[in-house]
């Protein structure tokens, strides 16, 4: 008979389980089944009039039962729990295509970029970064490599000069001879900096741009040695093969001097509109180290010997970003200068 | 310069290169080429045409000429020449054929009036530059015009400053014998000469200045214009025709780079002095100029004064004119440091003083006085040569020859050439070349290379890689130890900061270094603080900047009127006067911050910024200078030094908010601790506790914190700003402050009464100076 009351009892509970809507009314249910005054509790006290054999069965059902809608009731828990946390994470719901509050991301100049990625090209190949003033002396610009006064090579580079007998420099050139002093040989460095000269601008051309020096001093120092450095720096800055060919170029400070052309990156040769169709581009003008400059840097010519270049960053930036007026550069106009 | 392809093929027997492959070798070999054009294209098909009759047409100013043009047969051409007339013969250009300005010749109804073809000036056919009328010939009708299609190979100038001898057809026609191993034709035959003493005398006052002075007497001298074929060459390398002696001393200087001057003789008085210019003295040129000189400037003069300016012009008063019947012709060599500063000095460049500048050869000069007497010869019949040359030179610089050890250039070149090679590249550019030893050359630089150009056995190393070509060398890494390169500090923060400051939101400019007076002026800069530029391009480039400042204005004024929100930073230098030493370049950076809607959120992300470059950074406020805002400006200080500023432009300034933070790196390079060291993480907890400060309204925030630290025992770990309130119940005019303050200690937990004890302090402490606390 009490079998049949808890079995009842067990099947009710169990829809109710099933039924109850919220977490109150399934604790309710807890009480009033599980509950120490609940209904099996009564059972369970009811059971005491039994006989042992009825006891062993009935407590066998009993804890059955118990167990049973225990399980049943957490599960049912859990669901409320899982549903209600479902119910406030959807509550969270964020658009994340909104912007991000605080300042859009900036920008390097593009002559920044090319600068650091070309020191970073020669520092991994042994080359020591220096810097010179722009304002320099007349001796360091000229005199020092090789430009004596009413050299017609001085027409050469139209000079800005300041009072004072100084002058804006025309090249990076005048850290070869700041490097040479401050190194000594062997050595091998960049410079990249600003330079100056008196020119009127256009699309094309400007008073104020970006060299970069190189000079490597050492034991021997050959024409095949320069056309390999210049070759595989080259490369690396173009991040491509480059093919590279030397032709004859005065200047003063280097004997003998080249400009150095690479084959049309374009057209790869035939010739087009950007090689003007020779196929090949004019790019830096280099060559062995004049020994009257090494001399005048105090490094014995005899001795030691050298190559030097020089690398127009401006005109590299122009190619790299197929810029078509140099004017932009330093214009400080945030459309253009916000593209990099 | 230009160099007519015809003119080098008569110097070089047997040139079969066409033009633009020649112009190709040039650049490879001797000196940039910016390339071939073709000239008088048009003069192929051109013939000589007799005209038979010329007749007016009503109404218009042409004519109606019945032309025979020979094997062309017979045709009727509308000519506007005013000497189009019966009986000549002149120049016809047939339908069909292109002129060199690109105008097709059609058959064309003029005045009613249908033309076959055109009869033409000099000018329109590039052989002079005469417009004026159609050519009147001397030939027979139906013949061609004895001139030739031309192509003229224009190299770039500067790749000629240190070849003197590039400077005329018969030096560039030397290399090419030699890139293309052909005979070189000499054009001067010395043996001419006349022997005997010179018609004129000269004396030269300065050797330096004028190492070599030749001239020669030629009398019956026809001035008229010279022949086609002169006029022609002349005119396609771009030197104008003038009349017959003229156009032979530009011949010359054309063909061996020997500028010459013609006077005539019998507008001079005395004899010929060489000799620097009296202060003063004054010189009427050729060009119609008149000159005021100085002892500077070296002068040809005559009795009766200053003739010709040396090496740069003639005088007026002794020219060439039409009526001349003797003339002087003067060859001469003077200092290229001379001709420059005269030439630069007076502003006045010619093709003259273009050549003298890069040092000419002394031993050209009698070479230009013979090719003169055999072209005059051609160019002006029945010309005699009075006495023999006047030739005063000063001493003669011997060199001596140069050692060329074929072992050291070959280490220089990094390739092995037999001593042969060399020796037969060097022949062929007419060096002297002497056996030494065995492996040593020893190497005499001919005259015309030896003024400036050649003088190290280095700059025989180019000789030779030019000639065999430098793409002949294979490229070969050289062999050098591993080391890592010195770093260069101030580099790497200016990378590292550069990267830093584009990360927070800023667009990197680069402004320029100068700056106008205008602008100076309008910052309140003292313009005599500014580093002057003496030869700017324009005003606005004058001064030095001693502040990136004004060009960051510029930038905040250009952009703002097509954005309303944007930041931007430039690191460039500041360049300060320094007496006797050169200026003092200091790095700075400058960021800023607008936006067109008012409020101090640019102030506030700069501050952030200055944080970020450098943390510790801390703002004073400091008066305002002229063109900042005055109630928002403040000083940057870092380890009690000030290192910048922060402010807000004046409105009058700026449309909308413009702020800015300059910042000088170099001393806060100078000022960055190198190494940090690490302190232990705190093991005992700590408390807090929060109090506020009642102040005027306009107390600072950072001021109440540094008296709030005063008053901290060692105890005290932070103290962090809160918030502050203005309003009621507060007094107007005041505001309250609230901070919250850190305690703890490194050893243990601090007791109550410990606790207790720094609160009371800090309290007390504030109390005492007069501040009114909430606790």
């Amino acid at each position: 008979m009490l079998e049949d009351d808890l079995s009842q009892l067990h099947a009710m509970a169990l829809a109710r389980i099933e039924t109850a809507a919220d977490p109150e009314a399934l604790e309710a249910v807890r009480v009033e089944v599980l509950g120490r005054k609940g209904t099996l509790a009564q059972i369970s006290k009811e059971m005491a009039k039994l006989s042992p054999e009825e006891k062993a069965t009935i407590g066998k059902c009993l804890n059955a039962a118990k167990q049973a809608l225990e399980g049943a009731l957490e599960a049912k828990k859990t669901r409320f729990e899982s549903e209600a946390l479902a119910r406030k994470l959807d509550s969270e719901w964020i658009d994340l295509t909104l912007p991000a509050p605080g300042p859009r991301p900036g920008s390097l100049h593009p002559l920044t970029k090319i600068q650091h990625e070309i020191e970073e090209v020669f520092t991994s190949m042994g080359f020591t970064v220096l810097g010179g003033p722009e304002v320099e002396s007349e001796y360091n610009n000229f005199d020092a490599l090789n430009i004596p006064p009413d050299h017609p090579a001085r027409d050469m580079q139209d000079t800005f000069w300041l009072e004072g007998g100084h002058l804006l420099r025309t090249h990076t050139s005048p850290v070869q001879v700041r490097g040479m002093r401050k190194l000594g040989p062997p050595l091998r460095m960049i410079a990249p900096g600003r330079v100056f000269r008196n020119e009127e601008v256009d699309a094309s051309h400007e008073h104020t741009f970006y060299q970069l020096e190189g000079m490597m001093v050492d034991r021997e120092v050959s024409v095949a040695n320069l056309i390999y450095f210049m070759k595989t720096l080259l490369s690396a800055v173009f991040k491509r093969e480059v093919t590279v060919r030397l032709r004859p170029g005065y200047f003063p400070f280097v004997e003998p001097g080249f400009e150095l052309d690479i084959q049309c990156l374009i057209c790869g040769g035939p010739g087009c509109p950007v090689c003007k169709q020779s196929g090949w581009v004019e790019l830096l003008p280099c060559g062995l180290v004049h020994p009257n400059v090494l001399r005048l840097g105090g490094i014995d010519p005899e001795e030691w010997n050298g190559f030097a270049f020089g690398l127009g960053m401006t005109r590299l930036v122009m190619m790299r970003y197929a810029i078509d007026d140099i004017r932009l550069l330093q214009s400080g106009d945030l459309r253009f200068i916000s593209q990099f | 310069m230009k160099f007519s392809y015809n003119w080098i093929s008569e110097l070089v027997d047997g040139l079969d290169v066409a033009a633009a492959d020649l112009s190709n070798l040039i650049t490879l070999k001797t000196a940039e080429s910016e390339g071939v054009e073709k000239y008088g294209a048009a003069l192929a098909s051109v013939v000589a045409a007799r005209v038979e009759s010329a007749e007016p047409i009503e109404g218009s100013k042409n004519v109606k000429a019945a032309i025979d043009a020979g094997r062309l047969g017979k045709k009727t051409v509308v000519c506007g020449a005013p000497n189009c007339r019966a009986g000549i013969v002149t120049a016809y250009v047939p339908v069909g054929v292109t002129l060199g300005d690109g105008r097709e010749i059609r058959k064309a109804v003029i005045a009613g009036v249908e033309s076959e073809g055109m009869l033409a000036s000099g000018a329109e056919l590039g052989l002079n530059r005469d417009g004026a009328g159609i050519l009147e010939l001397q030939i027979s009708a139906g013949e061609l015009l004895g001139v030739a299609v031309d192509h003229i190979i224009e190299i770039d100038n500067k790749s000629l400053t240190h070849r003197p001898d590039l400077w005329g057809h018969h030096g560039m026609a030397r290399e090419v014998s030699a890139i293309l191993r052909k005979p070189l034709r000499d054009p001067v035959d010395l043996s001419i000469l006349p022997e005997g003493a010179g018609a004129i005398p000269v004396s030269i006052e300065n050797f330096e200045l004028c190492p070599r002075y030749s001239a020669l007497v030629i009398e019956n001298v026809t001035v008229q214009p010279s022949p086609l074929w002169l006029q022609y060459r002349l005119e396609a390398i771009g030197l104008n025709p003038i009349n017959n002696v003229v156009d032979v001393t530009n011949w010359i200087m054309a063909e061996i780079a020997q500028p010459m001057h013609a006077f005539d003789a019998d507008k001079l008085h005395g004899s010929i002095r060489v000799r620097s210019a009296v202060a003063g003295e004054k010189m009427g040129a050729l060009n119609g100029e008149t000159y005021e000189l100085t002892p500077s400037n070296l002068v040809i003069a005559d009795d009766s004064g200053a003739i010709a300016l040396a090496g740069v012009i003639g005088g007026a008063a002794s020219a060439i004119s039409d009526g001349t019947k003797r003339i002087i012709l003067e060859s001469a060599n003077f200092h290229a440091g001379s001709v420059r500063k005269t030439s630069s000095s007076l502003k006045l460049r010619t093709d003259a003083s273009m050549r003298f500048e890069k040092s000419q050869d002394p031993a050209n000069t009698v070479r230009g006085l013979a090719r003169a007497i055999e072209l005059l010869r051609i160019v002006s019949p029945g010309v005699r040569v009075v006495h023999g040359i006047a030739d005063v030179a000063g001493p003669v610089r011997q060199t001596d020859p140069i050692r060329l050890p074929i072992g050291w250039l070959n280490r220089k070149l990094g390739k092995e050439l037999p001593i042969i090679e060399v020796r037969r590249i060097l022949e062929a550019l007419q060096f002297g070349v002497g056996q030494g030893s065995e492996d040593v050359l020893s190497i005499t630089v001919p005259t015309w290379r030896a003024t400036k150009d050649i003088s190290l056995r280095e700059d025989l190393v180019e000789e030779v890689g030019r000639m065999i070509g430098y793409s002949s060398i294979t490229p070969t890494s050289p062999l050098l130890p591993a080391a890592v390169p010195p770093t260069n500090e101030e580099r790497q923060y200016l990378q590292g900061l550069r990267t830093l400051v584009a990360a927070q939101g800023f667009h990197e400019v680069y402004n320029y270094s100068f700056l106008s007076e205008e602008t100076v002026q309008h910052f309140g800069f003292d313009p005599e603080l500014h580093v002057k530029v003496l030869n700017p391009i324009a005003t606005d480039q004058g001064l030095m900047r001693t502040s990136l400042v004004p060009g960051i204005w510029k930038n905040l004024v250009d952009n703002s009127r097509f954005s309303d929100e944007f930041r931007l930073f430039e690191v460039g230098r500041e360049v300060h006067k320094r007496s006797g030493d050169l200026p003092l370049e200091v790095n700075h950076i400058c960021a800023a911050v607008y936006f067109k809607e008012p409020g101090a959120q640019g102030l506030f992300e700069l501050k952030r910024l200055g944080e970020c470059i450098v943390p510790g950074l801390e703002l004073r406020p400091a008066p305002a200078l002229l063109y900042e805002h005055p109630t928002r400006t403040a000083e940057a200080v870092y380890r009690g030094e000030v290192v910048g500023r922060l402010f807000e432009f004046h409105p009058s300034m700026v449309k909308g908010r413009g702020s800015v933070l300059d910042l000088n790196i170099d001393a806060l390079m100078r000022l960055c601790p190198t190494e940090t060291c690490y302190t232990s993480i705190r093991r005992f907890p700590t408390s807090a506790f929060d109090l506020s400060v009642i102040v005027p309204e306009r107390a600072l925030v950072g001021d109440i914190q540094r008296r709030l630290k005063e008053f901290g025992s060692e105890t005290l770990q932070t103290i962090e700003y809160v918030r502050q309130y203005s309003g009621a119940p507060l007094a107007e005019g005041t505001k309250s402050v609230s901070y919250r303050l850190t305690v703890g200690a490194a050893d243990r937990t601090l007791s109550s009464e410990e606790l207790g004890e720094a609160r009371t302090r800090v309290i007390d402490g504030m109390r005492e100076l007069g501040f009114d606390l909430r606790v």
